[in-house]
């Protein structure tokens, strides 16, 4: 229906624009972003933890209903309903349903799945809880959504005589962050330890369920060597597309690499070569509740390719989706931002009645907002899209089944 | 250009063509109402560039000729003027003198040909309906026209010529209002358009309780004789939702409301439904219908009504804005709900060939 049409419009819209080359950028923007005074300085050794529940949603439901253990639990909705998987046991996983999966294809690849109803109030109690014993190590927190936190430890181990040494003997604090999960809330969670976010993010990430990972500064740049380009948080499917083409899998051929990145990936070229060699000196973001999510793409050449853009709003809107059901919110407020050659910058919104989730969804109105004000009226340095006014994504009012109706989350 | 009209027709020509003048206009002329007046007649149009009226009265013209000038602020005025006649002259500068009696004013006008040119309608599809059927209809479905700009085919009522009928339908997707009118038509007129909303709203207008009126529609654009206005739109592109398949073709139960009744019930425990929630729950047991709802913290409401019931228990919640909006759009003492459970769609249903598709909310 509405959304096909406001496609086509858009669509037609951008397909009177033509560009030679392109490449994408993405980055995820978080703010606001606000210095601690704790904040770690340059001259100490920095350890960051990021802790990461297994399965979150999904285990707290076979916690407390016994009868789920050891089965495939599909949090979302119903498989004859529309609308999509927030989490997935690691019984699920094995049938390839992951989060923001429609539910009707969920329902197809594991028919006889335990599809229950998310609570959400539930899950950010027992977030509250989780957090609760983190404070207990560090005031300097920044919960990323409600399984998933940045801790930084530096201050309990500057004693330490080098780096690594810091990291080895911040160990003991992160075994017992696990145990403290395990016995207290009876869920499980993976730890990654390293110095800076971008390494304890990777470090969660290496070893699940019920992980402990610690990449050592002097053993880094080893580590990170095999792994995926795609592996670096802000390389999305096209970015990683545009590294392949060029040669680029694994973080290694980015070591190696004396290509010139900036004509790939453009500006994000000199973040991406830090990423590859283990370097982040981004501190945390100590704010608690998230107010907005936005992700931009910065495009190496300027363009108005209808193609481009819509290939970067497409991955702009996953990216944004998969935060939105990481944070448990759905969003009332959805925005373009278009960055012009000459660096003038335009913002339009539109405010929407029921909470938004789905990438389709935020693709769509954001097809719509460039439509309706016609702003790809030239080339475009960076498109970018943020959702606010941050809601839980109940929507108690069904809607008629219009077949293609996909909004319904 | 001069002409001699008596207030009363030259403020109701004003008042058929002004309302489709948009307070803020991108082009100045767009606030004003061109008057063309020929032998014994005047012509008054406006536009806004997609909606556009255009009428004729009678009047004493004594030099042809044609201007435009600020429709809202001239007609204020001849709202304020005594009964009688009043003289318009309007030199070349375009600026008009008008007299009633020993009042003068003068305005300020912009040239006619700078006037958007109003579309003709040559080569299209013509049908004749009666005008107090299609006012009926827009009355039972045009309080569920969409208002979100960003479902645009959704703004508008859907006029689909089928089989020897109209069906008029209006759709926000969570609720659905749909009418059939027979008319007849060659086959090869059958033709689905999208009507847009203020199109809808100046039709509503418009139409009277009697009489015929013509419907034309072009490759992008529909025109509404009705008497001698003539009202134009350009038409919504893209395709109507298929809304054959949200109406359920099933009935579990079916209750017999009295219709005042039940509207008043649903109205007053509406004040105690939860600005969060906005919901009543309808509670059916044997021959007994209870109309409930709750605000925690503020309080609760219940109201039993006796229905004819005999199916199982069922309890099923609605926005009470949206069950109250057909019944009282409704002429008809007794209204069918249909239903088949608490999470599939109710239908309102008269003896006429009428329906309105309302999709329940969800309890938590």
């Amino acid at each position: 229906m509405g959304n096909e049409d406001n496609q086509t419009r858009a669509d037609f819209f951008l397909y009177k624009l033509f560009a030679k080359h392109t490449s994408l950028v993405s980055s995820q923007s978080f703010h606001p972003r606000i210095p601690h005074p704790l904040s770690t300085t340059s001259r100490m050794h920095r350890v960051i933890f990021h802790v990461d529940m297994d399965a979150f949603f999904a285990s707290v439901e076979q916690r407390d209903f016994p009868q789920y253990r050891g089965k495939p639990v599909i949090v979302g909705s119903a498989p004859d309903k529309r609308g999509v998987i927030c989490a997935a046991s690691y019984e699920a996983r094995r049938f390839g349903i992951h989060s923001a999966m429609p539910s009707r294809t969920a329902g197809k690849l594991c028919p006889h799945g335990i599809f229950v109803r998310p609570r959400m109030e539930a899950y950010r109690e027992e977030s509250r809880a989780i957090m609760a014993i983190f404070e207990a190590y560090t005031p300097l927190i920044q919960q990323v959504s409600v399984d998933e936190a940045y801790l930084d430890l530096s201050s309990c181990v500057q004693k330490a005589s080098g780096p690594d040494e810091a990291l080895r003997s911040a160990l003991p604090l992160a075994r017992d962050i696990k145990e403290r999960i395990q016995t207290e809330r009876r869920l499980t969670a993976s730890i990654g330890v390293g110095a800076n976010k971008f390494l304890a993010k990777i470090g969660s990430d290496f070893q699940k369920p019920n992980g402990l990972t610690l990449i050592p500064e002097s053993e880094k740049i080893m580590f990170l060597r095999p792994l995926s380009v795609r592996t670096i948080h802000g390389v999305g499917p096209v970015t990683a597309q545009q590294l392949e083409a060029a040669g680029l899998r694994t973080i290694g051929d980015i070591q190696n690499s004396k290509l010139p990145l900036e004509t790939l990936v453009g500006s994000w070229a000199e973040r991406l070569r830090q990423r590859a060699f283990g370097e982040d000196d981004r501190s945390l973001d100590l704010e608690r509740e998230r107010k907005s999510i936005s992700a931009e793409h910065t495009f190496a050449v300027d363009t108005e390719e209808r193609q481009v853009l819509r290939a970067a709003l497409k991955e702009m809107s996953a990216d944004i989706a998969q935060t939105l059901a990481r944070n448990a919110a759905g969003a009332l407020t959805v925005q373009v931002k278009v960055r012009y050659r000459d660096f003038s910058t335009v913002t339009r919104q539109v405010r929407v009645q029921d909470p938004v989730t789905a990438a389709a969804e935020i693709y769509r109105l954001s097809c719509h907002l460039l439509a309706r004000d016609k702003l790809v009226s030239g080339a475009l340095r960076l498109l970018g899209i943020g959702v606010s006014t941050l809601v839980e994504p109940w929507v108690a009012q069904m809607r008629l089944a219009f077949a293609g109706e996909k909004t319904e989350g | 250009m001069r002409f001699s009209v008596s207030k009363d027709i030259l403020l109701s020509g004003l008042q058929t063509v002004q309302n489709v003048v948009s307070s803020r206009t991108t082009l100045p002329i767009l606030a004003n109402v061109r008057i063309q007046a020929e032998e014994g007649k005047l012509r008054f149009t406006t536009t806004d560039l997609d909606v556009g009226v255009t009428c004729i009265t009678d009047a004493v013209v004594e030099r042809h000729g044609g201007t435009t000038l600020p429709v809202k602020r001239l007609a204020g005025i001849i709202r304020e003027l005594p009964q009688g006649e009043v003289h318009i002259e309007v030199d070349s500068k375009n600026i008009a003198s008008l007299k009633c009696g020993q009042i003068f004013f003068k305005i300020h006008g912009l040239p006619a040909d700078e006037f958007p040119p109003f579309p003709e309608f040559e080569d299209c599809k013509v049908f004749t309906l009666k005008q107090s059927e299609v006012k009926d209809a827009l009355r039972k479905t045009s309080y569920a026209i969409s208002t979100d700009e960003t479902r645009y085919v959704l703004n508008g009522i859907l006029f689909s010529f089928k089989d020897s009928r109209l069906t008029m339908v209006a759709t926000d997707g969570r609720r659905l209002g749909l009418v059939d009118l027979e008319v007849e038509f060659p086959q090869s007129d059958e033709t689905d358009v999208i009507v847009p909303t203020k199109c809808i709203n100046e039709l509503t207008r418009l139409t009277n309780d009697a009489g015929e009126m013509k419907m034309y529609i072009s490759q992008n654009q529909v025109a509404f004789d009705v008497g001698t206005t003539r009202l134009v739109s350009k038409l919504v592109e893209g395709n109507y939702p298929n809304y054959r398949q949200v109406i359920p073709t099933e009935v579990r139960e079916r209750v017999t409301l009295e219709r005042e009744l039940f509207l008043s019930a649903v109205h007053r425990v509406s004040l105690l439904s939860s600005e969060k929630s906005n919901s009543v729950k309808l509670v059916f047991t044997k021959n007994n219908l209870e109309i409930a709802s709750n605000t925690p913290d503020v309080g609760e409401a219940k109201e039993s009504i006796p229905v004819v019931y005999k199916g199982v228990d069922m309890t099923i919640a609605f926005n009470p804005e949206y069950l109250m909006a057909p019944l009282r759009a409704l002429p008809n003492d007794e209204v069918y709900l249909d239903l088949i459970d608490e999470m599939s769609p109710g239908v309102v249903k008269i003896q006429s060939p009428f329906l309105y598709v309302i999709m329940p909310m969800r309890v938590s």
